[in-house]
């Protein structure tokens, strides 16, 4: 039972993270049909933002002596101004490339970002302390669930409630959610293309931020590949939840944080450091059973 | 009097001929400035020709972007060590292997034909399932295969060494070698972008509707022009670990992925000469800014680029080259040569073949 | 000065020529019908004035306003609304959420809602369905939508693409019912594409024929319809198209 618990404390708690970092990829999917591969180089910048510029092994906070209370907005802008920055300064002249073009051209975009945080930051992982009391365990079903375990899965709860709630009762929620579907009958109907794609890579970014607050705080390391990992996640999560489905990508984000903590526990010993093989393999599986992605009803046409 | 049409395919048999020749010239040089860095630099760049020829057989003809092409390349890169590594250091680095491959000792040539075949292999069963799919889909399928062979080569600790590095590599391959290869790859890309496979492949590119409904097996051709791909892609790996003489997972993974898709694209995704002409001029452009980061003494005065910069420039010249030139430099044309056979009118036969 | 003026515009997508020099005004409160084969370039002029696709020569104004080279957002807000082809509803939307879309360009929030209340009370089954997904909705259904998310622009102009296409003769009336009562309403001036120049000359108005990108014939929709076998000659034989099951 214990064991049951702690699972499930696990896959909801990574699942969460997985579920918003597929939630940026997916908005702007959503909107302009960029696969944004620099998606995880947000991440990792975020979390560099916390730490002062420099490349000693022993990282000195720079953002993250603030209090909570101000450095999570502050943190949350960011992501958004380096997400519309890159929109601004790349994807903007890109409007009219085919997908192809733009999804290399924000490969190039996070090799810059992540080459730049090296020569910045060097290459070695800092250990940093964020919210350290946040990792003492609370006794929950019989289970040891760290506090931030708990924070995280509440934390992803509120983020998707809040953009639910922004997608369902705003102005650019609306506009956002038309151009998701149907950009240019969307732009028909006086809906502005600029606001929206920039309403997007903002929000995008400040998703990118969360997860990095929430990824420093788990891991205690600030290391430039820290988001390489999790945007190949979430990258497949949106294709596999079915791509611009937000909804979509929340489930498959979830989907793949369980299946990661399972493989995890149920696999034999030997057989453990391959877990990623297997799970890839199940990607691979999934989108041949249903190449249109899991959750998207049978009605909807492909996008792509 | 040779018609239209085979005027045409001859000028396009005369493509990989002025590849050849460009590369030539350009190992000719490095001879001739005996320059041993430079000698090492362009060994290095005639082996990035074979691997983004062998990835342009692929996503040049089919239009599938494939991000899986660096784990063809760990596959040929790895099936060379084994294959070629003294038995006494494979039973100290890499004790699992089979007793017949740990006793093999294979001279380096059948040695990259059968990295070369490995990795073709790899590429029918991977392909077999991922081509199923199309577009993005598909992309995000090879992106998975990707992972999925640096997570078994980075864990497989007696058969790979996983992280540590396999070290001691027979480092053959200087330019020539290198040279010898590409041009291989290049001779072998051509014919098969003017086979039927590639013609149709490439009609399903243009119009992928279209040409399914003219009654083309798409996903055969793919699949084809997949393990073709696959097989220059895996001896390049097998070329670039025995030019830097040490295999690591990770030296196959999203660096590499990325700097090949980089020379492809700012080339010029369409063509065959766009593949040659990106990995070229981005050699070239690493190698400057390479040298530019350790120091250029201009007039007792030294300049250097902070270092961290070559790939941050390297980046920007790729954003760079697709908000100008979105279809790359080549802009997807051949380089071709113009055949002086005069045109003349047909009277007889109407015009059809243009 | 004209409602709208077309001036010698072409359209071409990539070598293959849409519309050629094609020169049309309409007059304001106008309802014009623009017929003629498939390719015959109708939906490429449609789209060409509401900015979707480019023009390659010629201008186009609304009341004096240059529109070529606008983006669409901007033309729409210039009082141009667009009912396209195969209607591109929102389909993940609910239908109130569709009409709603439209309504960012005005600044009369409380005029909105009573449009909305307008647009349900001509067209009372959107109202019964209106926190329904849009996607749910029939084909009929789904066009009569259109058009109310179209009107709710508060538009000047108005343009509706092949409005009849794939639903039943019945509610083919309805729907044009609806669009001459919202025109004398409102003052709209209206332009349509419309495969039946019989449909035409029973609704009336003027009527234009398209064929090979250009215009071909112009006239009273009631004449041009008696003209039919003018236009069998033009177009040989028509045959009515496959309709798309709604």
């Amino acid at each position: 039972m214990t064991n049951l618990a702690q699972l499930f404390f696990d896959a909801a708690s990574l699942g969460g993270l997985y579920a918003m970092a597929a939630l940026g990829i997916a908005l702007i999917f959503g909107v302009m049909n960029l696969v944004n591969f620099a998606h995880g180089e947000y991440i990792a910048f975020c979390v560099f933002a916390l730490i002062v510029p420099s490349t000693d092994a022993v990282a000195v906070m720079l953002l993250g002596r603030a209090p909570a209370l101000l450095l999570v907005p502050l943190v949350l802008s960011l992501g958004a101004a380096i997400a519309i920055a890159s929109e601004y300064a790349v994807f903007r002249h890109l409007r009219r490339a085919d997908p192809v073009a733009m999804m290399i051209s924000s490969f190039a975009l996070g090799f810059v970002i992540r080459n730049a945080l090296l020569a910045i930051y060097g290459g070695r992982p800092k250990a940093i302390s964020l919210w350290p009391e946040l990792n003492t365990p609370v006794a929950i079903v019989g289970a040891d669930v760290p506090l931030l375990q708990l924070i995280v899965i509440l934390t992803t709860l509120l983020v998707v409630a809040g953009l639910a709630g922004l997608l369902k009762k705003t102005r650019l929620g609306l506009e956002m959610r038309a151009a998701a579907e149907n950009f240019t009958m969307a732009r028909l109907l006086g809906v502005k293309a600029n606001v929206v794609i920039t309403g997007a890579f903002a929000l995008s970014g400040a998703l990118a931020a969360a997860v990095a607050l929430i990824m420093a705080t788990q891991t205690g390391v600030a290391d430039v590949r820290m988001g390489g990992q999790i945007m190949l996640v979430a990258f497949i999560a949106t294709v596999i939840g079915g791509l611009g489905s937000l909804p979509g990508a929340v489930a498959a984000g979830f989907l793949i944080g369980a299946a990661s903590v399972l493989l995890q526990a149920f696999l034999p010993l030997d057989a453990r450091p391959f877990r990623d093989a297997f799970l890839y393999s199940l990607v691979i599986v999934c989108l041949l059973v249903r190449p249109q992605g899991l959750f998207v009803p049978a009605s909807a046409k492909p996008r792509v | 009097m040779p018609s239209q049409h085979a005027q045409n395919r001859l000028a396009a048999y005369s493509t990989p001929l002025i590849l050849s020749a460009v590369l030539l010239a350009f190992v000719l040089l490095v001879v001739v400035l005996d320059d041993k860095a430079l000698a090492r630099t362009a060994a290095e760049a005639l082996v990035r020709v074979t691997l983004v020829v062998g990835l342009w057989i692929f996503v040049g003809n089919s239009g599938v972007i494939s991000f899986g092409h660096a784990g063809y390349m760990a596959i040929g890169a790895y099936c060379s060590a084994w294959l070629t590594l003294k038995p006494q250091s494979k039973a100290l680095f890499l004790p699992d292997l089979p007793p017949w491959l740990m006793d093999a000792q294979w001279p380096v040539f059948p040695a990259a034909i059968a990295s070369g075949l490995l990795a073709a292999l790899v590429a029918l069963l991977s392909g077999a399932a991922i081509l199923r799919l199309s577009g993005i889909a598909a992309s995000i399928a090879t992106f998975a295969f990707l992972a999925i062979v640096n997570t078994v080569y980075s864990n497989w600790e007696g058969v790979t060494g996983a992280t540590s590095s396999v070290v001691g590599l027979a480092r053959y391959v200087d330019h020539w070698v290198a040279l010898a290869w590409a041009t291989a790859a290049i001779v072998a890309a051509n014919l098969y972008a003017n086979s039927a496979s590639g013609l149709a492949l490439r009609a399903t590119r243009e119009d992928e509707v279209a040409a399914r409904a003219s009654g083309i097996d798409m996903y055969r051709h793919r699949l084809w022009s997949l393990v073709i791909s696959a097989f220059f892609t895996g001896i390049s790996g097998a070329l670039l670990g025995h030019s830097i003489g040490v295999l690591n997972p990770d030296s196959f993974y999203l660096g590499i992925t990325f700097i090949s898709l980089a020379m492809l694209v700012v080339g010029g995704i369409g063509s065959l000469s766009g593949a040659v002409t990106g990995v070229l001029l981005l050699s070239l452009l690493i190698e400057l800014l390479v040298r530019a980061e350790r120091g250029i003494t201009v007039g007792g005065a030294e300049f250097a680029l902070p270092s961290g910069s070559q790939e941050i420039l390297i980046g920007v010249a790729m954003i760079v080259v697709l908000i100008l030139r979105p279809a790359g430099l080549t802009g997807g044309r051949e380089f071709k040569l113009r055949l002086s056979v005069p045109r003349i009118p047909l009277s007889q036969e109407p015009t059809s073949t243009n | 000065m004209s409602k709208l003026g077309v001036f010698d515009i072409s359209v071409r997508y990539g070598k293959v020529p849409a519309i050629t020099d094609l020169t049309f005004h309409l007059e304001e409160g106008e309802r014009v019908f623009i017929a003629g084969p498939n390719g015959a370039g109708k939906s490429s002029l449609l789209n060409a004035i509401c900015g979707r696709v480019p023009t390659t020569h010629g201008r186009i104004e609304m009341d004096g306003d240059l529109l070529t080279g606008r983006a669409p957002e901007a033309i729409a807000r210039l009082g141009l609304s667009m009912v396209p082809e195969g209607r591109e509803i929102f389909g993940s939307l609910t239908v109130e959420e569709n009409l709603r879309v439209g309504t960012g360009i005005r600044r009369d929030a409380e005029a909105v809602e009573t449009d909305i209340e307008e647009i349900f009370a001509a067209f009372p089954i959107l109202g019964e369905r209106r926190r329904a997904a849009a996607g749910a909705l029939s084909g009929g259904q789904q066009q009569m939508l259109a058009i109310g998310r179209a009107l709710m622009t508060n538009p000047k102009l108005m343009m509706v693409d092949e409005p009849s296409l794939g639903l039943a003769p019945k509610i083919v009336d309805q729907v044009y019912d609806t669009l001459v009562a919202l025109q004398e309403e409102r003052g709209l001036t209206l332009l349509i594409v419309e495969q039946s120049s019989l449909r035409a000359a029973r609704v009336g108005g003027r009527m234009v024929l398209m064929r090979g990108g250009r215009i071909v014939g112009e006239g009273n929709a009631a004449d041009m319809a008696d003209r039919d076998a003018l236009a069998q000659a033009y177009f040989g034989n028509t045959q009515p198209e496959a309709e798309e099951v709604a």
